[in-house]
């Protein structure tokens, strides 16, 4: 077979494996309010459902599709969500979709901006460990970031947030906006907003990433054809900078697109601290309230999301590293 | 270059490290009732300061917070051990297999494990975590159930290199059982691999149940440190500013994952046990 041909059988593979967990999650989401004990019309609408009298509970039984056999039900399901339709929240009182659609663009505007700035730091002060390895630098660096590796994204958070805010007055306490302005004000406003809760995220991104950065140059560094450039009589900053970070790089990038998942789970928390209005505070209140089928649409969109990024970020790398999908991968 | 003795002595340092905060985490928990001035349970009156009565104040229905703390040691540690073990026994079981026989086992437990580590962790917990009772035990099968794939890859892994050894292929040609073979050849030797997996796999599992108990999913009758600053957080400890409420308990997380991780890593070995 030919290399390309090798390629796009790699991508397809993938795309394979990425279907199938779409459907696996579209099925676990379908099957989760089902199988659970107790009512599922409590399950799939929420607690407050219940208390309607019998005659409104057959009702909506009807309405929601109950009484007809489940395989119906399955693909009844999956033809509502084509036309995006994942429910009414009780308790919000309004559908699904449309507090999703609100709050969504927020997180990512916490998630985005968080990846990339907390990449960039692992990867500089990352490289800057290895190279120096075992060198008081290096220890400083190291200790500095698996404390924060250990820390609780939400107690990061509260700290910067009470120290920052509450004690020194430079940042606001929460939410996105002081409301009120218009135009580049307005864009301002809500950067200033979102500096500390981008803060505590890219350094939770950050910490994870040093140690891996830390550990590849300092590993890079025993290779042979280090060796070479220095009998060729290189600085250590050109090896460092032309030889060493060329080696990290893909891997790096691959493992910073891969990261979204993890940044997505930090970012909720760090959006309840912050009180920002953004899939965080929307799932907190919806686990406060037991809201179940705000839960499961935000667990869907979210998961879709992530899946998304993670396959653009599959197909770029497997594109731009032509040994990826050849032989030996 | 360095010798080789200092690496030695700064890994054995920092393992003994943590080791000796693990044992004292243990003992906390194990001594909780003679260490705590007061009973957990009792209620007294509520918000108070830190004072000589209550070093950490009381929360907000009068209970003791450093006795509420203590006893908080033995729910966070329980969950921690009990996911960590329960995910490593699951993932290095599965590792083993699929590395050993590959063919289709191999291939149905890595794209599992492929998918489980697709899913966004949080999200995916918070949903079954609600479904399910809010219970110790919960909480650990959720936690064990997203937990078991970084061991099961890095156990396949190593199991891939040792099957292909002379030593296996000699126990094979001399007619061993599969099951010999596993536990006497391949068991023995990933050892090292699932002790270093069972170390961070505690602190994972320690990190992951803080979170979800920090969003209200924790057992309400057994409190865990996460619960506590998540009690701390929604019943204005937090707003007004009751740093002896929810910093104690962070710190304690804190700790108690970073003694496990100091366990678990080595660090010139770090990426190798870093890398999900």
């Amino acid at each position: 077979m030919t290399i390309k041909g090798e390629r796009q059988t790699h991508i397809f593979r993938k795309l394979m494996r990425y279907g199938f967990t779409l459907f696996l999650i579209l099925s676990l989401n379908f099957a989760l309010p089902r199988m659970m004990p107790g009512d599922p019309i409590a399950n799939l609408l929420g607690e407050q459902a219940r208390r309607n009298d019998p005659q409104t509970i057959e009702l909506l039984k009807a309405e929601y599709g109950l009484d007809v056999p489940v395989h119906i039900q399955y693909f009844r399901y999956l033809k509502s969500l084509t036309r995006l339709e994942l429910g009414y929240s009780i308790h919000k009182n309004s559908s699904v979709a449309g507090l999703i659609a609100a709050r969504l663009r927020w997180t990512l505007l916490l998630v985005f901006p968080s990846v990339v700035i907390g990449s960039i730091l692992a990867l500089l002060l990352g490289s800057l460990a290895g190279f120096k390895s075992r060198s008081p630098t290096d220890y400083v660096l190291t200790a500095l970031f698996l404390i924060l590796y250990t820390c609780p994204t939400f107690l990061l958070a509260m700290l910067l947030l009470s120290i920052f805010s509450f004690h020194l007055g430079l940042f606001p306490l929460g939410n996105l906006t002081t409301g009120g302005t218009t135009g580049l004000k307005y864009v301002l406003d809500i950067a200033w907003h979102l500096i500390l809760p981008v803060i505590s995220l890219s350094l939770l991104g950050a910490s994870y990433k040093f140690l891996v950065v830390r550990n590849s140059v300092s590993q890079i560094f025993d290779k042979q054809f280090v060796v070479a450039a220095r009998a060729k009589g290189l600085t250590e900053r050109r090896i460092l900078m032309v030889h060493v970070i060329r080696n990290v790089l893909p891997p790096f990038i691959s493992m910073a697109a891969l990261s979204f998942g993890f940044m997505v789970s930090g970012a909720l928390i760090v959006e309840i601290v912050f009180s920002l209005n953004g899939m965080g505070t929307l799932i907190y209140d919806a686990v406060m309230a037991r809201d179940y089928p705000v839960m499961q649409g935000c667990f869907l969109i979210l998961t879709v999301f992530v899946l998304a990024a993670n396959l653009a970020a599959d197909i770029l790398y497997s594109v731009a590293d032509p040994r990826i999908g050849g032989k030996g991968t | 270059m360095k010798s080789p003795a200092s690496d030695i002595f700064a890994i054995s340092y920092m393992r003994l490290a943590g080791l000796f905060m693990i044992v004292l985490f243990l003992a906390l928990a194990i001594f909780a009732p003679l260490v705590a001035p007061h009973d957990p349970w009792k209620t007294e009156k509520p918000y108070l300061s830190p004072s000589g009565e209550h070093p950490l104040g009381t929360n907000d229905i009068g209970q003791d917070i450093l006795s509420e703390l203590i006893y908080a040691t033995r729910v966070s540690l329980s969950i921690g051990f009990l996911a960590g073990f329960l995910s490593v026994f699951v993932g290095a079981s599965l590792g083993m297999l699929a590395g050993y026989y590959r063919g289709a086992v191999e291939e149905v437990v890595m794209a599992v494990s492929d998918m489980v580590l697709l899913i966004p962790g949080l999200p995916f917990m918070i949903i079954l975590a609600a479904y399910l009772s809010p219970s110790m035990y919960n909480i650990v099968l959720v936690v064990s159930l997203l937990w078991w794939c970084p061991t099961a890859r890095v156990v396949h892994s190593r199991v891939l290199q040792l099957r292909e050894m002379p030593f296996v292929e000699a126990a094979i040609s001399l007619g061993s059982r599969d099951s010999y073979i596993i536990v006497h050849h391949i068991l023995i030797n990933s050892k090292e691999i699932i002790y270093a997996k069972l170390a961070l796999s505690v602190a994972s599992a320690m990190a992951t149940e803080a979170s979800l108990s920090f969003l209200g999913l924790g057992d309400p009758l057994s409190i865990s440190w996460g619960e506590m600053i998540h009690f701390s957080f929604s019943r204005g400890g937090f707003a007004n500013d009751m740093w002896w409420w929810y910093l104690p308990p962070g710190i304690m997380i804190c700790a108690s994952v970073l003694s496990f991780v100091m366990i678990g890593m080595e660090p010139e070995r770090m990426h190798k046990t870093v890398e999900l």
